[in-house]
């Protein structure tokens, strides 16, 4: 049981730890960090194989939903709102599908996909409906899709 | 249906930011209307193709750090999850983190195991060699002692032999 638990790890980390750590090293942008996060979501891996196996779960999502927990802690450990402001400008400049959303896009993809907060709380930092902030988000994925798209046909 | 799948809940579902009602909600348009099942694939190809285009491929000593930490949990079987923190120093490259409680060893742990750092390895291995040396030398100087004794109670029994004479 054990054996066939570690099995399980193993396979899913050999299918996903390179897209995880990738993600995480986005956010924390430190390679050491990112690797320690790593091994954290892999850590708790055994308790929610059961979850990750079930048929129609997206093991990749439900991996990166598991790490933005665990990042929550991140930033947390921000010292002032310069910590933040620095953080939000610092990291996307190379990602080539963000470079393409409007400040309010990248706001919005930036706090649900890296920071872990939900449409509620980036409507009321913005001021905006949530109805918006979602539709927002789904433009980026619009964004992201098109960009894809057009990659394929070059 | 349209509405429902351009209302944005199925992008804030796959970032794990859907409430529980949304999430129920969502599993049963998903089962009854195959449109919606078809545009959640999509956007989780999107998903893995966004985390595609930022892979990194981790250094080879992570399973294996992973892979220790496994079994000893499942070995331990008292496993519960602990919130971690690790955070760099802006700019600096470094890291610190806040330890979690069962990083310490419970003297009074049900747990039969105590866990050691690597570097104790060559500390033991250490130990070993110079009892080694220790154990040779004992039987070498035992061995030279038991023949000058002997040597000596030979000596003695001349001498007493040649007083007779």
């Amino acid at each position: 049981m054990a054996q066939s638990k570690s099995v399980a790890v193993r396979n899913l980390y050999n299918s996903f730890a390179a897209k995880l750590l990738g993600y995480i090293h986005e956010v924390v942008q430190d390679k050491q960090v990112a690797e320690q996060y790593l091994q954290a979501v892999f850590n708790d891996v055994p308790n929610e194989i059961e979850e990750l196996s079930k048929t129609g779960v997206n093991a990749l999502c439900r991996l990166q939903v598991m790490a933005r927990q665990k990042l929550a802690d991140f930033f947390e450990t921000f010292d002032n709102e310069t910590d933040r402001r620095a953080w939000q400008n610092m990291s996307w400049v190379n990602n080539k599908h963000i470079a393409l959303m409007t400040p309010l896009q990248q706001q919005v993809f930036l706090g649900v996909y890296y920071q872990c907060k939900t449409t509620s709380h980036i409507a009321k930092e913005l001021n905006n409906s949530e109805e918006q902030i979602r539709k927002t988000l789904k433009e980026c994925f619009t964004i992201i899709r098109n960009e894809r798209n057009n990659e394929r046909v070059h | 249906m349209k509405e429902y799948i351009d209302s944005g809940i199925l992008e804030v579902f796959v970032m794990g930011a859907a409430t529980d009602e949304e999430v129920r909600e969502l599993m049963y348009m998903k089962a009854k209307y195959p449109e919606v099942d078809e545009a959640l694939k999509q956007l989780e190809t999107d998903m893995e193709r966004i985390a595609g285009n930022m892979a990194i491929a981790p250094p080879p000593g992570i399973w294996d750090k992973i892979e220790n930490e496994i079994d000893d949990l499942i070995r331990r079987d008292t496993y519960t999850a602990q919130p971690v923190k690790f955070r760099t120093d802006h700019g600096h490259n470094g890291y610190e983190r806040s330890v979690p409680p069962d990083q310490f060893i419970s003297i009074e742990s049900e747990s039969n195991h105590m866990r050691l750092h690597k570097s104790w390895r060559w500390v033991f291995a250490a130990v070993f060699v110079l009892g080694k040396i220790f154990l040779g030398f004992a039987i070498y100087f035992y061995l030279e002692n038991r023949q000058t004794q002997q040597q000596l109670q030979e000596l003695k029994t001349e001498i007493r032999e040649l007083k007779k004479k």
